[in-house]
């Protein structure tokens, strides 16, 4: 579960944007524009806020911006993402520095990962060529369309089950600027139906010929990704490795330990897993930074054994 | 000064008298306070005695005795008391679940298990009555002193802050802030229905008589989908539908079973209100308990959480109040302390009670969630270097 809003993105602190006190940083800072549950409540729209925003006169210096909750608390029904997606495509000539884009900065409180309806984005991508950091969080309903961009750095995507339809369409992308890449894979429980062979084109090394980050974060299945991972030719490429947020035991953390590519990484991030304390001691002292923190232990039923990622529902 | 008001008395045996559970925590760390502060040990009636006949409180209260009224719970021979002290109380609405004098009398302890509580909160209100009454007997408190330190806690608004559903409504009606409620709801379906009226996705269901979790669902649907986050559990014994509270979160996503689950509840009487988004702190949500103390926010615990109920007895963690109130910011801290005083405002004959209180995801805005006759049971928290029961002592001692 995500417990808090963004505090920062694409390097620089998050504010979140108010008609009195206006855009003071539109460089160095990200301005997020959410419906606070009192907007909601009085019927307030996104649409609107966001066109208020738009008349700010420093809006067209602005360089990120965070999208957060639209009107999902206010609304008992589905709400897609689909009008936010329209209203920022159509303000594209508004935005003409804007690098880096968070769509979905809503926390479990506000609602369910799974439960956040995300729609076609690709209009975005095409929207805004510039584009340099895009995040995304929720997959049910998303789509990436057919990716092609020449400036995107990075790429998130945070789910609680990452559906194999997005997870090809970001295999089948091209974005050859690409440095950071970070998907939450989720549970099959809640649409995370990808497997290994699927991120195979990740694992070849060739897709993303700048990947410095490879994220497969939040993974029930760390294990098999660990094992091969560890092996493939992507990771001589990359610099940090990050399999954080999942449920890897000692079986995928002995198959990290066994390659040589990982102990030439800078960074390897595992944390929340359910290694075993000497497991964990041993990715400790492989020699690169790792991140071996929030050691969890699985829930017990009887014969049955429960290990959870860390942001499912 | 009015603790030694009385120059015979102040040191005399009979300066306090405690109604609660002998033996019990809360007891022995009132006893211990007193002690502390170099004050006689309280004398103690038991909710069995009181309830029994065995001891009534003309017999101990003097003139300028104090009465505390401590919790009747942890203890199942109070509760089975209680219970069978409700079977013959009147029930405006009789519309939920009953059991006979006789039946109370004979039921079985089951850990966890939850028994009749409107039934039980009939039985305690008129135990709280019967205390009320039995005062009106005892000599009169010193007269030149205001009514309320005859008791540290009035009895009848005890009883209110044991109604959830009463206490809401006296709280909206004197602008504290709270969650917007959804009134007499009897059943699942009359839940769906009502919250498609307002446009909710998400609700707490609660029982209007449980205390700290007990009985707690929230729920939420998107029309779609449907998930209830609880520590209720039900079991199925002799056809009867047996509901526990248990320390495990559990989440139903079937709605049948959420039905089936809130049905029950409502057997027993529910209070429901939005479940507004509450704030995130070093990755958990997060409320307040705040223990106001004659008319003063005082001990103050972050409760964290990851999963919507923040008490703390579901072994949640406290946060530290000081990098808590530097996330919260200033402002919004001493917002969220004014509006648990002006909460107890609604309590004029109490001298202290602990308040939930919650802060949105932006923090700026606070919304009181409950109020807690006894929730001022936190050992080793302080206030100008008290804990909770002598801070209380010391602040009537001063009043």
């Amino acid at each position: 579960m995500i417990y808090e809003h963004i505090t920062n993105f694409a390097g620089k602190p998050v504010k979140d944007w108010e008609a009195q006190s206006g855009i003071q940083d539109p460089e160095g800072a990200c301005y997020a524009l959410r419906l606070s549950y009192e907007e909601g409540e009085e019927g307030q729209r996104w649409t609107d806020k966001f066109a208020a925003f738009l008349d700010d006169p420093s809006s067209n210096r602005v360089s990120g911006i965070v999208i957060g909750d639209w009107g999902v608390l206010s609304s008992a029904t589905d709400e897609t993402s689909a009008p936010v997606v329209e209203a920022l495509v159509a303000a594209r000539d508004r935005l003409p520095n804007l690098r880096a884009i968070f769509f979905g900065d809503i926390i479990g409180e506000e609602c369910e990962i799974s439960w956040i309806r995300q729609s076609d984005v690709s209009p975005l991508f095409m929207a805004y060529p510039q584009l340099e950091h895009f995040c995304v969080r929720g997959a049910d309903g998303l789509s990436l369309g057919t990716l092609k961009h020449d400036s995107l750095k990075s790429l998130i995507i945070q789910s609680g089950g990452l559906g194999v339809n997005v997870v090809r369409e970001v295999t089948a992308a091209e974005m050859p600027e690409l440095e950071h890449l970070e998907l939450w894979l989720g549970t099959d429980e809640y649409g995370g139906n990808a497997r290994v062979a699927d991120l195979a084109p990740i694992f070849d090394g060739g897709l993303f010929p700048k990947l410095k980050y490879l994220g497969l974060r939040d993974s029930q299945i760390a294990d098999e990704i660990a094992r091969a991972v560890a092996t493939a030719p992507v990771v001589e490429r990359i610099r940090v490795l990050d399999l954080s947020l999942g449920t890897l035991t000692d079986e995928g953390a002995a198959a990290l330990l066994a390659s040589p590519a990982i102990a030439r990484l800078e960074k390897l991030d595992v944390h929340h897993h359910f290694c075993s304390e000497g497991m964990t001691a041993k990715l400790q002292s492989l020699g690169v930074e790792v991140d071996a923190s929030e050691r969890e232990k699985p829930d017990e039923y009887g014969d049955e054994v429960w290990r959870y990622v860390a942001v499912g529902e | 000064m009015w603790l030694s008001a009385s120059s015979d008395g102040w040191r005399g045996p009979d300066r306090f008298v405690v109604i609660g559970n002998p033996g019990g925590r809360r007891v022995e760390l009132f006893q211990a306070a007193l002690n502390d502060l170099r004050l006689p040990a309280a004398r103690v009636v038991s909710y069995v005695d009181l309830l029994s006949g065995k001891e009534a409180l003309p017999r101990l209260v003097r003139e300028g005795t104090i009465v505390r009224i401590e919790s009747p719970g942890k203890d199942f021979e109070v509760e089975r008391a209680l219970i069978a002290a409700g079977a013959d109380a009147a029930d405006g609405d009789e519309r939920f679940d009953r059991v006979s004098r006789q039946a109370a009398q004979n039921l079985s302890f089951e850990r966890g298990r939850i028994l009749y509580p409107r039934q039980w909160y009939l039985g305690y209100f008129a135990t709280l009555r019967l205390i009320e009454l039995q005062m009106a007997e005892c000599p009169p408190h010193y007269p030149f002193l205001r009514p309320l330190h005859q008791w540290m806690n009035s009895p009848a608004e005890i009883a209110l802050m044991f109604d959830k559903i009463a206490c809401h409504q006296a709280l909206s009606s004197r602008g504290s802030p709270v969650a917007p409620g959804l009134s007499a709801i009897n059943s699942f379906d009359e839940l769906g229905e009502r919250m498609k009226e307002q446009n909710w996705r998400r609700v707490f269901v609660k029982l209007a008589h449980g205390s700290s979790a007990s009985g707690v669902v929230a729920y939420q649907t998107d029309g779609r989908r449907h998930q209830a986050t609880t520590t209720v559990e039900t079991a199925r014994q002799n056809g009867e539908l047996r509901l526990y509270n248990s320390r495990r979160i559990r989440i139903y996503r079937d709605w049948r079973e959420i039905a089936e689950l809130i049905d029950a509840l409502c057997r027993h009487r529910v209070h429901v209100e939005q479940w507004l988004p509450k704030a995130g702190f070093d990755n958990r949500t997060f409320d307040l308990r705040v223990v106001v103390i004659a008319g003063r926010a005082c001990h103050t615990v972050a409760r964290l959480s990851r999963s919507p109920m923040t008490n703390l007895h579901l072994l949640n963690e406290r946060g530290d109040e000081d990098v808590v109130r530097e996330r919260v910011g200033r402002a919004a801290w001493d917002a969220a302390l004014r509006n648990c005083e002006l909460a107890m405002e609604c309590f004029p004959g109490s001298m202290y009670a602990g308040i939930d209180l919650l802060f949105t995801p932006d923090y700026r805005r606070q919304v009181v969630i409950e109020v807690n006759a006894f929730g001022d049971l936190l050992p080793g928290v302080f206030w100008q270097g008290q804990e909770t029961y002598a801070a209380e002592l010391l602040a009537m001692e001063n009043g």
